[in-house]
């Protein structure tokens, strides 16, 4: 039928398009947990998503009439099947039994503590802008203005332990790549843990409404090696002893 | 005909004389004129929360500020939703209720006609105070139409706008929870003789989960505005965290109220897809009381799973609000396979009602995967606040409910005003806003997987972003096209004379009994109730009567 025909393409590219997205490429050692899971999740997805609309468009396909039906012809009057009922049932309780079990098992590696003394960073969100403090070193690194945030360097294969919070609305610290964000709250403290994996720049960003510049919120993470790391500590404090005020930016 | 004892007691009323046009419609406690009041409001408000959108995505098309400001932009996404949430989507499933409630369960009118009539009037009134919030200083609110505190509180959001909105989605609530009072009493105790609960129409039975809903959820909004209300003029600290407030506790009112709120949205609308599928497949609903028992768990799921929105404030017990969140799919399958299973050997044919009830089916589905994943709190972490989320909402409220309202506008557009609806436009629209919507809102997911968070006024660089920002846009300018036919079809339709049977569709339910439009009453007759597809039966019997008599002949 020509519904059908257009709505088969139509529906293999639309489940296409809702599962088989891409997250980015995770860059922590939590993230590559939250990856797998979504690849689990995908897998399912996939599955419910053939298995329905197969059974969907076999329905259109195979039962619809052209012709009206002859006086009196009606279609057996089925009013139900126990058996069928619980299967529909049974499978869709394993299926979200077995991501409940994922998402749990998810949940205590993201959390997991990791090997090694970590780096305290404290971050305090405002309209519109970050502070991040380096609390056993004395460096802090700030927004400059709109659109302008600060680039916070952070070593890889060290954990990160960042404790958030705002000075006025709700905010939300979002790295795409860490495949993470944790809202900012006032008057309340949110402490997440992270290891970064390889060296590189990551975008991050307000992601709760905050008010007129809510969008030009960003931030920057540079992951270096911990031997850089160290150098760019020491920089920064010796620059910060030069100028005996504190520094204000990241720029190294 | 087969007489009834309904028929029986001829009691002559004296009506009062006819008052004609404006003055019928101002003051009327007809349910049929109240729902097609309300129904029509509501897609007047459907048009302009959609223009609001259409504005938005013009924005959108290319990074850059080219048409609308930063502030603007802002109003204007958090008056889209209020808009669709508030005044369109919760007012049109009242309103569709309102005109079939009474007919389905063989009623003349509604247990309290006149409450029925103040629900509407403190709906549309509360309705232009919240568009009024665009007229003051500073503008509607730009907070989001979750109004978060603290940025809704008057530090953040000193405009007399802010306000407005308060009072008018608090009059617009309190019209919702006596409209549900109305439906419940009108349920209880205005069926037909052998209407017994479990052969009410599935779309009756999800009208009554709905207002139960609407009774439970509606007061916490209702105290979550008017403590917002508190804070910001009488100098309480609800949400304020140095004098020990807490602005956890407003998302934590605000979504048990707004996580029913979405099924609230969507519950009448799975009945019309139910009650759509049943009639052109010439079958009974699977698994009747499968159906009821899902609308049921679904009700009492969706009043455990408030949290999942909350899930990155860190301050929610993640598993437990994802377990929840989880099950809800379970009930929400059982609709799809019995769906399913109805057209299942049945006679299908696909006039414009089948073929958005079947489009639904296929669009719906995008939302509940994408639901299923956002129920994962590690998977939320990175899709919360994205436009994944964006995506999935819009799926299941444009693909779910606008659509399955596009199904009962073309199902009972006929019984309500006499006339059929143009089925070459139907087609057309139904092409144009299926693709609209599928092209608006997939490219949404990738969007936000890849980090595009929600409520940005503008994004930088990014080739892959701009693409699918652009295919949305063009996907938003299809489904306006579609509108568009709907609106050409409904004008043409209401021009031409009356020429719709009483019964076009072979209809199950009892709104089929009655003349096209129904009289005052609604009723001169009504078959024997022993199913509930009472008209199926109906027809039926009178179909083997002709056996009968030509076998005695």
């Amino acid at each position: 039928m020509r519904g059908a025909r257009r709505a088969v393409p139509l529906a293999i590219a639309a489940v296409g398009l809702a599962v088989a997205g891409c997250m980015p490429t995770p860059e922590t050692t939590q993230a590559n947990a939250i990856d797998f899971l979504y690849l689990i999740a995908q897998i399912l997805a996939a599955g419910v998503g053939i298995t329905v609309y197969g059974l969907l468009v076999f329905m259109i396909v195979r039962y619809r009439r052209r012709r009206p039906p002859a006086p009196g012809e009606v279609p057996p009057q089925v009013r139900g099947n126990t058996v069928l009922e619980l299967i529909w049932t049974g499978i869709p309780l394993l299926i979200v039994s077995l991501l409940f079990g994922m998402t749990v098992w998810t949940l205590a590696r993201v959390n997991d503590p990791q090997p090694g003394q970590p780096v305290q960073l404290s971050v305090l969100a405002y309209r519109w802008g970050w502070r991040m403090d380096y609390t056993d070193y004395g460096i802090v690194v700030q927004s400059t203005g709109p659109g302008h945030g600060p680039e916070a360097v952070l070593p890889v294969g060290q954990p990160v332990t960042i404790t958030l919070t705002s000075q006025d609305v709700i905010h939300s610290f979002f790295v795409p790549q860490f495949l993470f964000k944790r809202d900012a709250i006032p008057g309340m403290t949110n402490v997440f843990t992270f290891n970064i994996d390889n060296p590189g720049v990551y975008g991050g960003q307000c992601a709760e409404f905050c008010g007129m510049d809510h969008y030009a919120m960003p931030f920057t993470i540079r992951a270096v090696s911990p031997a850089e790391f160290q150098a760019w500590v020491t920089q920064q404090q010796t620059q910060a002893a030069a100028s005996a005020t504190p520094s204000a930016t990241a720029t190294p | 005909m087969v007489a009834t004892d309904l028929e029986q007691p001829r009691v002559t009323i004296a009506r009062p004389p006819v008052a004609e046009g404006l003055v019928d419609w101002l003051t009327t406690t007809d349910h049929k004129k109240i729902g097609l009041l309300y129904i029509g409001t509501s897609f007047l408000f459907f048009l302009l929360g959609g223009i609001l959108a259409l504005i938005m995505r013009l924005e959108l098309t290319q990074p850059g500020v080219q048409f609308v400001d930063p502030s603007t932009y802002e109003q204007l996404f958090t008056m889209h939703g209020t808009i669709m949430m508030f005044l369109f989507g919760t007012p049109l499933s009242v309103g569709l209720a309102n005109y079939l409630l009474p007919l389905q369960i063989g009623a003349a009118d509604m247990a309290f006609p006149r409450l029925n009539a103040a629900t509407y009037w403190m709906f549309l009134f509360g309705g232009l105070i919240v568009l009024s919030s665009f007229l003051p200083a500073g503008g509607a609110p730009a907070v989001g139409w979750t109004i978060y505190a603290p940025l809704s509180g008057i530090t953040y959001s000193p405009g007399a706008g802010m306000d407005l909105w308060i009072v008018g989605i608090g009059l617009t609530g309190i019209s919702s929870i006596l409209g549900s009072v109305n439906f419940i009493a009108t349920l209880f105790t205005r069926r037909a003789p052998g209407m017994t609960m479990l052969r009410v129409p599935i779309f009756t039975w999800g009208v009554l989960v709905t207002s139960l809903l609407i009774l439970l959820s509606f007061p916490a909004l209702t105290a979550d505005l008017a403590m917002l209300f508190i804070d910001r003029h009488l100098g309480g600290s609800f949400f304020d965290p140095s004098a020990g407030g807490s602005p956890i506790l407003f998302q934590h009112l605000f979504w048990f109220f707004g996580h029913p709120e979405v099924y609230i949205l969507i519950m009448p609308f799975f009945g019309i897809i139910s009650e759509v599928i049943s009639v052109f497949s010439r079958k009974p609903l699977f698994g009747y009381r499968a159906m009821i028992l899902a609308f049921i768990a679904i009700a009492l799921l969706s009043f455990t799973v408030w949290a999942h929105h909350m899930f990155t404030t860190g301050a929610v017990n993640l598993p437990f609000f994802s377990l929840l969140s989880y099950l809800i799919a379970v009930p929400t399958g059982i609709k799809y396979f019995n769906w399913i299973a109805t057209m299942w050997r049945g006679h299908l044919t696909f006039p414009t009602p089948m073929l958005f009830a079947v489009g639904f089916m296929f669009v719906f589905l995008l939302g509940g995967i994408t639901g299923v994943m956002l129920a994962s709190a590690p998977l939320d972490f990175q899709f919360q606040d994205t436009y994944y989320v964006v995506g999935h909402l819009h799926n299941v409220l444009v693909g779910g409910t606008v659509m399955a309202m596009f199904a009962g506008f073309y199902f009972w557009f006929p019984k309500a005003t006499g006339r059929m609806l143009s089925e070459r436009l139907g087609k057309l629209h139904f092409w144009t806003f299926t693709g609209g919507v599928l092209l608006a809102f997939l490219p949404m997911y990738q969007l936000g997987i890849s980090g595009m968070p929600r409520r940005y006024a503008d994004y930088t660089g990014n080739p892959t972003w701009d693409l699918l920002n652009l295919l949305s846009t063009g996907g938003a300018a299809l489904m306006a096209v579609g509108v568009l036919f709907f609106i050409w079809n409904l004008i043409s339709a209401l021009r031409k004379p009356a020429d719709a049977p009483d019964d076009p569709w072979a209809g199950n339910t009892l709104e089929w009994a009655t003349s096209s439009p129904p009289p005052e009453h609604n009723f001169r007759w009504l078959p024997p109730i022993r199913s509930e597809r009472p008209m199926w039966d109906w027809r039926m019997r009178q179909h083997d009567g002709d056996d009968q008599q030509a076998a005695e002949a």
